[in-house]
């Protein structure tokens, strides 16, 4: 797979948050596609099998990690990063998720940009290493 | 006059006198004996003494005898014994006394009929005559004190201490009737009684021949009163004690009386209030409707009021209003009563900023998330300024994100101070309930969100003033929100509408939720009664609702269906638009 041809899905009601992840994704050779609620992100992951998701928690019609659950059952192999400022670090939602490996990693808004394309980098690494092998990554 | 036989009673001899006298003739009177003359009850008596007479004619006596037509007629009697025609005989005079004795069974009557007790008395201070309201009193028989002596009748210690002889010896010197004067009659065997008397000279042409005494038994008056003192001064140590304000006024409002505990509240003492109107010290709309004449007799009502102290300051109090009517039915004043809710605001108020801590907790997440989002947006744009060879057209986006994050954030931490503020001022205002509604909902908007909750609105255009504490009623507003979205934790819809009804303006909140079962229901505005997780509630916020709703004279209910949702209702009355002039 070429580079470019990796799909980066970001998922968040907040267009201005769209704005900064795509404009971050697209600086790592990726193609990104929006999506503001979870209706509209289920039908974008079916449609562009995305290398990687990236998550808001809160979205207006649907909470984030249920969205991630729906994802998993319809595609088990498709990481999904948390990006949410809804939780922290420790968070035992957060922690259990991922010890469910229900996400790959959790990323806390607001965020340093050196940080969050250190963890998007890698999960798109992973993905092109071990298709479904996907090791947490660090918050920050 | 007439002479009869005193071995059988015959007539022997009749004048014309007793011939016309008692209305038979001469010869039936001479053909039957002196029983004809008398009432068969007086027969007894009559044998006795007919067949005995005395010996001369001084004796008087008095006879009851009958005329031929029936008519009974009181005679004074003479008799002697003598001799006639050879018989043993009895010679009798008798002169009519029908008119003497007529005015003495009259006097006899009203002297019992006077409801005092009367005792004549002569120069040598015997009692003459004892009415019979005298004689039940001291429990003596006519026969035991007439013609006893004053000192013989009356206790000797009455006698020695009120000087009664002598003042008797002074009305007949001084012809001069003594006022009222106060007896204790105290005998033993006798409970005492009290007398007020007085003595009045009895003239007989020119010298005071008998003295009255006239003595009025007034031992239950004096009782009652007494008990009527002591009950009145129980009464005012009951008010004077009470903790609670207790004044009354005049049907105008103006003081009559106030009690220890609103001098204390006030400041003001009785001599500085009585006779001024009780509006001087709280001139409100809710306490003047008591007053007003126009307004409906109810017996009695409540109202809180601030009542202005000596110092210049206000005290909130709770009035209860009654009135006070006389035997005729009418409205003769106001009693009210009132309590000083200083101390009881003061620790609602503790209760009430603790509660909107606990509920800002709850929010936190929602809090937290909102306001990341537009922090995030801020430092990603300012972290990509910080990149070489930037398009002037993307820096120029950069930098209006970072201050719309940047003011996004702080509208909404303005939002929060706002609510987060404690209440200090209580003074109630004019204020805009659908401002106030909205100004919650805003922040608690961010937590519906992020519950998957969605808000709909249906509140008046036009203002709804209600008088009231903005902030308190922004909190009971944020405080049904809070508990509606926590009814809805799988998301659900938040429903808030305002309309007028009458002259309130009531406020619903719906939810989609759960909705509260029949038993809970009964208890959901109680305090501390929560079916919240720990750390999600702390069973104060209904309860919080209901007090700062009932302060506002509104009212609070609430209408749930299992599995369905549930709705409360806010009403609050609406600033009538005399109030609105006024303000």
């Amino acid at each position: 797979m070429s580079r470019l041809n990796r799909v980066v899905l970001v998922v968040d009601d907040d267009p201005d948050i769209c704005w900064v992840l795509e404009r971050l994704v697209e600086g790592l050779n990726a193609r990104c596609i929006r999506a503001l609620d979870c209706q509209g992100a289920l039908q974008a992951a079916r449609l562009n099998r995305p290398a990687l998701v990236l998550l808001d928690a809160k979205l207006p019609d649907m909470d984030g990690l249920e969205l991630a659950r729906q994802m998993r059952r319809a595609d088990p192999g498709v990481p999904i990063m948390l990006i949410s400022g809804y939780f922290y670090k420790d968070d035992p939602a957060v922690q259990s998720a991922l010890d469910q490996k229900l996400i790959c990693g959790f990323v806390e808004k607001p965020f340093s940009h050196a940080v969050i394309l250190r963890a998007i980098e890698a999960a798109l690494r992973s993905q092109e290493v071990a298709p479904g092998a996907v090791e947490p990554l660090p918050a920050r | 006059m007439w002479i009869y036989d005193l071995r059988t009673l015959a007539f022997l001899a009749v004048n014309n006198a007793a011939v016309q006298d008692y209305g038979y003739s001469r010869e039936e009177l001479l053909a039957s004996t002196v029983g004809q003359l008398h009432l068969p009850a007086d027969m007894p008596a009559l044998l006795d003494a007919a067949l005995m007479p005395p010996a001369s004619l001084e004796r008087k006596e008095e006879w009851r005898l009958v005329k031929r037509d029936g008519t009974v007629v009181y005679v004074e009697v003479v008799r002697s014994a003598v001799a006639f025609a050879g018989k043993s005989a009895c010679l009798t005079i008798a002169s009519d006394a029908s008119e003497r004795k007529k005015s003495e069974v009259l006097y006899r009557s009203l002297m019992d009929a006077i409801p005092s007790s009367v005792l004549l008395l002569d120069e040598d201070l015997r009692v003459v005559l004892a009415n019979k309201n005298f004689l039940e009193k001291s429990r003596q028989t006519a026969r035991q004190i007439i013609g006893k002596r004053l000192a013989e009748v009356f206790p000797e210690v009455i006698i020695a201490e009120m000087g009664l002889e002598r003042q008797v010896r002074n009305v007949f010197r001084n012809n001069q009737a003594t006022e009222g004067q106060r007896l204790t009659y105290r005998t033993p065997g006798v409970p005492i009684r009290i007398y007020y008397y007085s003595l009045v000279p009895v003239i007989w042409g020119v010298r005071v021949d008998h003295v009255l005494l006239l003595m009025d038994d007034v031992t239950e008056q004096m009782r009652m009163s007494e008990e009527i003192r002591q009950m009145e001064r129980h009464l005012a140590s009951v008010v004077e004690s009470a903790s609670d304000i207790v004044l009354s006024t005049d049907t105008k409002g103006n003081i009559l009386t106030w009690n220890k505990a609103a001098q204390r509240t006030s400041g003001y003492s009785f001599e500085e209030v009585k006779g001024r109107s009780f509006f001087e010290y709280c001139d409100e709309a809710g306490v003047r409707k008591f007053f007003s004449p126009a307004a409906s007799r109810e017996n009695s009502g409540m109202s809180e009021c601030n009542l202005k102290t000596k110092d210049g300051k206000r005290r909130s109090v709770s009035c209860v209003f009654s009135q006070m009517t006389n035997d005729a039915g009418q409205t003769a004043g106001f009693v009210i009563v009132g309590r000083d809710l200083t101390e009881r605001r003061k620790f609602e108020l503790q209760l009430q900023e603790s509660q909107k801590l606990a509920s800002l907790g709850v929010m936190a997440r929602g809090i937290a998330h909102e306001i990341r989002t537009p922090l995030t947006i801020a430092s990603s744009a300012a972290q990509f300024l910080t990149e070489k060879d930037l398009a002037p057209e993307f820096r120029r986006e950069c930098a209006e994100k970072v201050h719309s994050g940047i003011r996004k954030a702080s509208a909404i931490i303005e939002n929060l101070l706002r609510f987060a503020h404690p209440t200090t001022n209580t003074t109630k205002m004019p204020v805009d309930l659908p401002s106030v509604v909205k100004g919650a909902l805003s922040i608690v908007e961010n937590q519906a969100k992020v519950q998957n909750i969605e808000v709909r609105r249906r509140l008046p255009p036009e203002p709804g003033r209600v008088l009231g504490v903005s902030g308190l009623l922004e909190q009971v507003f944020m405080n049904l929100f809070l508990n509606a979205m926590n009814a809805m934790p799988n998301g659900g819809t938040l429903d808030v509408s305002a309309e007028r009804h009458g002259g309130d303006l009531l406020v619903r909140v719906t939810d989609t939720g759960e909705g509260i079962s029949p038993e809970d229901l009964d208890r959901i505005f109680d305090p501390f009664y929560t079916k919240a997780l720990p750390g999600k509630g702390t069973g104060l916020g209904l309860s919080i609702c209901y007090s700062i709703v009932d302060q506002h004279q509104g009212s609070i209910t609430v209408d749930s269906q299992r599995g369905k949702g549930s709705t409360f209702t806010v009403k609050l009355p609406l600033m009538s638009p005399a109030e609105e002039v006024k303000r």
